[in-house]
């Protein structure tokens, strides 16, 4: 162990230095996404802005792929970051594992500089082995996703030989299990098929099922993982619980698919479906505010970092309403009818994804920071504390007034160009046209720069939190600790 | 086979299914809390919260035409009776995961930062 408060990676087992570097292009990719979203919010204000330098779709695909490579890159970097403490043996195969990061991350900047330098190619297989397949979210072209798939494997195996050849806990197992679906799914993003009925019917079994299955679970173990670290919730305890919520999301989820399928051209049962499981889809949240309520009474949240801490419990809250209120808002087939498509969905979409997974991976980020500083001091009266507590002020502040904005530009959608002018043309443009969403999208952009200016303050935060401290994190239980 | 929403009932919609989220997570709240701190007197708060929840329930699915179909007034019928117990039950599983937590030995195997 170095001195405190210095960044050294012999703070780290080998493992978590491999997560240091997933961490790391996970951070800058969040910025990717950030700074293309805000180009895309400025081209509908000003529609002549980088036309046919970056346009609008090309902004967009990376604004959304972006998001999803990141949140992939903290959810591999959480995973290797917890696996030798939950093997409890070091990684195997971590040199290939290493091979593999460098591999993927350049395969991950060639993508985006196709999608910025080539953008489009002529409608033909090869456009789509080379350039861009053309699915919203999965964009890569094929090579890449074989790629892609192949990295997977090789992550898949550093975590089963590992757990192998130490022990499996709970949270291991459910892990193993979890991974398996995670690239097996990723499969059915990979079919093509000139009938886009078929082709959406598969193409929702990799974002829906991701999103709303695999991705909750595997953020389940990692958030297991992390409130044993930092509240030293038994481990018993949480494994329980992981087990209770698995079941509980995968009952509700899996068939949740259904509410994709609605308008789709699939047969008119799924409205049924994707009715009757959307509407038990809030229950484990339920659940979950029962046992966080729980929880906060008997462990009183006396924990070892503060920033983790405040991300974990802002991961709840933002999972219940993003994915919860939002999308109960608008998922029965009697209304999503009017809201499918329209600002509506990205309203969901932002508070959902931001709230159910970009801070359970900024909690990761945090827990890292603390880690290489030799395990320094996070909790109560932290130096330089003011800059996380900042930084996620901004980030929410952006992110509550995107979301709102969005939601009055979706419901002056819903009503207009779908209600009123039955999804024509001319309704499309009239309520794109209409003040209350030219309105929303001004808020929407001034939010955007607020949430920019959280990520800047993250990130300064995340390079120097803890550098000026002096005390380790063991002085939490010592009898003249401070208050946490 | 279901039938749309009225423009006029669109607001109706979107606020009661809010509310029926709200109201549960509320509700659930209200339990916890009101038995985690050993006070009664927040139950009844609680199953106010519950009768908003079903009131929403009610008024959403006259706005939604839920009622016009069987299968749909099962899933309102289904939904109102999952929020009431689900508090219970996860209740129950709260103290039965962590009944035995005082008196069990620490667990030397968990990484723990401190």
């Amino acid at each position: 162990m170095t001195a405190l408060g210095v960044f050294d990676s012999a703070n780290l087992n080998g493992g978590q230095k491999l997560a240091m570097k997933y961490f790391a292009v996970s951070l800058a990719l969040f910025g990717a996404q950030v700074l293309f979203g805000v180009l895309a919010g400025l081209q509908y204000l000003f529609p002549d802005f980088l036309y046919g330098v970056i346009d609008f779709s090309v902004n967009r695909t990376l604004h959304v792929n972006a998001l999803v490579v990141w949140l992939l890159y903290g959810f591999i970097g959480g995973t290797y970051w917890m696996l030798e403490d939950e093997a409890d043996h070091k990684v195997v195969g971590l040199g290939l594992g290493n091979l593999i990061f460098w591999v993927l991350t350049l395969a991950v900047v060639v993508v985006v500089l196709v999608y910025l330098l080539v953008q489009v190619g002529p409608a033909e297989m090869k456009s789509i082995w080379l350039i861009n397949e053309g699915r919203e979210y999965i964009e890569a072209p094929r090579w890449a996703d074989i790629g892609i798939v192949v990295a997977v494997l090789v992550f898949f195996f550093n975590v089963v030989a590992t757990f192998a050849k130490g022990r499996y806990t709970g949270i291991g197992g459910v892990l193993v299990m979890d991974l398996l679906a995670l690239a097996g799914l990723y499969l059915a993003g990979m079919f093509y098929t000139p009938n886009v009925s078929v082709d959406q019917f598969w193409w929702w079994w990799v974002i829906h099922l991701w999103v709303e299955a695999t991705w909750e679970v595997l953020v389940g173990c990692i958030m297991a993982y992390m409130l044993i670290v930092t509240l030293g919730v038994r481990r018993r305890i949480v494994e329980t619980w992981l087990y209770i919520e698995v079941a509980l999301m995968f009952g509700s989820g899996i068939l949740g698919l259904g509410h994709h399928y609605f308008w789709i051209g699939t047969p008119q049962y799924w409205l049924t479906i994707g009715g009757f499981f959307s509407a038990l889809e809030p229950v484990p949240l339920v659940a979950m505010v029962v046992h966080a309520v729980f929880d906060s009474g008997v462990h009183r949240l006396k924990n070892s970092n503060h920033p983790a801490l405040a991300w974990t419990i802002a991961q709840a809250a933002g999972n219940f309403f993003g994915a919860g209120v939002w999308g109960f808002m608008h998922t029965l087939p009697q209304i999503n009818l009017y809201t499918h498509g329209t600002q509506w969905s990205a309203s969901h979409g932002h508070l959902a994804f931001f709230g159910a997974y970009s801070t359970a991976v900024i909690a990761f980020f945090y827990l890292a920071a603390q880690k290489s500083r030799g395990n320094v001091w996070m909790s109560g009266n932290l130096a330089g504390g003011w800059k996380w507590k900042w930084s996620m002020a901004f980030l929410w502040m952006g992110m509550i007034g995107m979301t709102m904005a969005l939601l009055i530009a979706g419901y002056e959608q819903s009503q207009i160009e779908r209600a009123i002018e039955g999804s024509s043309w001319v309704g499309y443009f009239t309520a794109q046209a209409h003040p209350w969403f030219v309105q929303a999208m001004k808020w929407r952009q001034i939010s955007g720069y607020l949430f920019s200016l959280g990520y800047v303050l993250l990130v300064w935060d995340l390079f120097t939190i803890g550098k000026r401290e002096t005390r380790p994190i063991a002085e939490l239980h010592a009898p003249s600790a401070q208050p946490a | 086979m279901i039938e749309p929403v009225a423009l006029a009932d669109f607001f109706t919609v979107f606020f009661t299914a809010a509310l029926v989220i709200l109201c549960g997570g509320l509700y659930a709240l209200l339990f916890a809390y009101a038995r985690v701190k050993d006070t009664p007197r927040l139950m009844p708060l609680a199953y106010l919260s519950y009768a908003g929840l079903a009131v929403s329930a009610l008024v959403l699915a006259h706005a939604a035409h839920l009622f016009d179909s069987a299968f749909w007034t099962l899933v309102v019928g289904l939904m109102l009776a999952g929020y009431l117990v689900a508090p219970h039950g996860i209740w129950h599983l709260c103290v039965g995961t962590h009944g035995d937590e005082d008196h069990a030995a620490p667990e030397p195997e968990s990484p723990r930062l401190v």
